[in-house]
């Protein structure tokens, strides 16, 4: 009983612990975006002696926000319908169709997770290029093939607890193979299309290498202006953590409203 | 009018494993048709190919008097009920019996009102806006065989629809099922591996075993003349008595021990040299009264049932029930006056199993309405 107590302490102060190393960067952001760059120098632990709104207004506008929250929201969205239609058709024809072929594609598609994206994105870009695609849809179809593996692996998986006499009834009742999908079998994998898009939307969101690769500053999503602030020769520390504050409010907004499903999503995608 | 006809229907899968062998078969219209057996006997595959939902190897399948091989399962005209129901369990009551219709693009209005009237016939209209998790196992099963109904296809067919359902619904949706069929005039082709079902509900029954038919008739015929052992000891409950016999000096014996006389007019029927196996309905094991006794058996088991006294007897290697009506004050190890007569035994081939001669059936008592 004694050793119980004192385990359920020990774990409780290593997670406290954990809690303040996480936590950390976090407050020294949002505490130093409301200081001047003479305030972030002369005191960055503490909390500012004047605190002031005028970083996050210059960095609203110096950032485009809203523009680029667009970007980012229009290349994300965009990435994310189409990994999920797509996706979720190839793992249920995979999955249905038992043949040498269709284990020998799922095996393809498996291996291409273990292909490092620093490896092919020089032919890419320039491929991309040579059809003038280095533009915002093209992302998105590049996001498209970075992440079909994984959710395709997943839907994959998913389709093993939807019973096969569920197809069959369908088929009976009259339902082409279109309408199987979508109106009897897509409903059913709501539970892990939610954890696709909230694996895939995590990296796409944040994703600064490829947005780098392939768009133009007027097409920049928020994490390539986050860049905006740091020159050669000076850093704008004041205005990028105004900057990375504002940035981190729409994630924070919808973790709130789907944080179940979010911490399912990434469990479930840790344990497959 | 032959509704569903079977033609020389077999059923491989890569060329090695033959699962159905040459079936073949007609089913009238208003029938119903029942395909029984074990587990594996290829009774689902069956139904399926029927269905369109498996290939078929070589043969040819009829619905209506037209070869329909290669059509798909929606051109057939016909339903199905599934063993696990198979309700879309996203969408409410309404819409799973709905579905087919919508597919179909069936008018709104002939929906609505073919809706209300299985709903009605099938005690469902307070259901409608349930989802199938919110129901009973016998309510899915009524939600099921609605999907079915509305279809107004004149072919059902049905695999294992009550083997998920506890013992006491499933003797009453046995009931339920019939009544449906004949008041809607279906055609229902209905797989069990149960062979009570079978007996009950059949107006016909196919036994099927590994791939072959061993017999196909009406449920009394199969219960009074199997064609062969397996038929024998698959139909009936408790199981049919069996133990190889021989005939030595004017006796049938039986497993070495149980001997019974015979007389010149019976020992023409079955021929002595034959490997011979016997088989006898329980109920046809009598309570010995005075005279009647021909044997005193040891009973080893009890089963008391209530309406039935169930008693075993070692007969040789073999274990032997005897059924008498009523509740029996019989302890483990009494010995009990029984008779046991010929004219009640089948005699089967003991090498291929073919029935050489059935026991007397009794005669048909009819009842007469006034």
């Amino acid at each position: 009983m004694q050793n119980k107590k004192r385990n359920k302490l020990l774990i409780e102060i290593s997670g406290l612990i954990l809690a303040i190393l996480w936590l950390t960067p976090f407050y020294l952001m949002v505490v130093n975006a409301f200081k001047t760059k003479k305030g972030i120098f002369s005191d960055i632990l503490g909390l500012p002696e004047e605190g002031t709104f005028e970083n996050f207004k210059q960095a609203f506008i110096d950032l485009d926000f809203i523009r680029s929250f667009f970007y980012s929201l229009f290349i994300s969205v965009g990435s994310l319908a189409l990994i999920i239609i797509f996706s979720s058709m190839a793992g249920y024809a995979l999955a249905r169709n038992k043949s040498k072929l269709s284990s020998g594609i799922f095996m393809v598609f498996v291996a291409a997770m273990l292909i490092p994206f620093q490896s092919v994105m020089i032919p890419l870009i320039s491929l991309f290029g040579q059809v003038e695609m280095l533009n915002p849809a093209g992302l998105i179809f590049m996001y498209l093939g970075f992440g079909s593996s994984l959710s395709i692996f997943l839907y994959h998986g998913a389709m093993a607890s939807i019973p096969v006499s569920l197809d069959e009834a369908a088929t009976i009742d009259g339902a082409n193979k279109w309408q199987i999908f979508w109106r009897i079998v897509f409903p059913m994998l709501k539970p892990i299309s939610v954890t696709v898009m909230i694996l895939n939307v995590i990296w796409i969101w944040n994703d600064y290498l490829l947005p780098s690769l392939v768009l133009s500053q007027e097409t920049a999503t928020i994490p390539l202006k986050m860049f905006f602030f740091f020159g050669q020769y000076t850093k704008q520390w004041h205005l990028a953590l105004a900057g990375l504050t504002i940035a981190i409010v729409p994630v924070i907004i919808v973790y709130f409203f789907a944080q179940k499903h979010i911490i399912k999503g990434v469990t479930d995608g840790a344990v497959k | 009018m032959k509704q569903v006809e079977l033609i020389n229907l077999s059923k491989s899968y890569e060329k090695q494993t033959e699962v159905l062998n040459e079936i073949n078969l007609s089913i009238d219209e208003g029938e119903f048709f029942v395909l029984v057996g074990p587990s594996g006997s290829g009774k689902s595959t069956l139904l399926r190919m029927i269905a369109g939902l498996e290939d078929i190897t070589s043969g040819v399948l009829k619905i209506n008097e037209k070869v329909v091989n290669h059509l798909p399962p929606k051109d057939r005209d016909l339903s199905m009920v599934f063993q696990n129901y198979a309700l879309y369990p996203h969408l409410s009551v309404e819409q799973n019996i709905l579905f087919g219709l919508h597919a179909k693009k069936v008018a709104k209005k002939e929906q609505q009102k073919r809706l209300h009237e299985t709903a009605d016939m099938m005690g469902l209209g307070s259901l409608l806006k349930r989802k199938p998790k919110q129901l009973s196992g016998g309510q899915r099963q009524r939600v099921a065989l609605a999907r079915s109904v509305v279809s107004e296809c004149p072919l059902c067919l049905m695999d294992e629809p009550l083997s998920n359902l506890d013992a006491k619904l499933r003797a009453h949706m046995r009931m339920e099922i019939r009544r449906l069929q004949k008041r809607l005039g279906l055609t229902m082709v209905y797989v069990t591996h149960d062979q009570v079902e079978a007996m009950t509900m059949g107006d016909r029954i196919m036994v099927l075993n590994e791939g072959k038919i061993q017999q196909v008739g009406d449920p009394i015929t199969l219960y009074n003349e199997p064609a062969n052992l397996f038929v024998a000891s698959f139909i009936g409950s408790p199981k049919m008595n069996m133990g190889q016999a021989k005939i030595e000096d004017h006796h049938l014996v039986i497993e070495n021990e149980l001997k019974i006389p015979l007389d010149l007019t019976e020992l023409l029927k079955i021929t002595k040299n034959k490997g011979l196996t016997v088989g006898m309905r329980a109920e046809h094991i009598f309570r010995g009264e005075a005279e009647e006794t021909t044997h005193l058996l040891e009973v080893v088991n009890v089963e008391q049932l209530g309406n039935e006294t169930l008693l075993t007897f070692e007969i040789g290697k073999e274990l032997w029930t005897a059924k008498w009506l009523g509740q029996w004050q019989v302890s483990v190890g009494n010995k009990v006056p029984v008779n046991i007569s010929m004219k009640n035994m089948s005699f089967f081939d003991s090498e291929t199993g073919e029935l050489i001669k059935a026991a007397s059936t009794p005669t048909n008592q009819e009842v007469v309405a006034i």
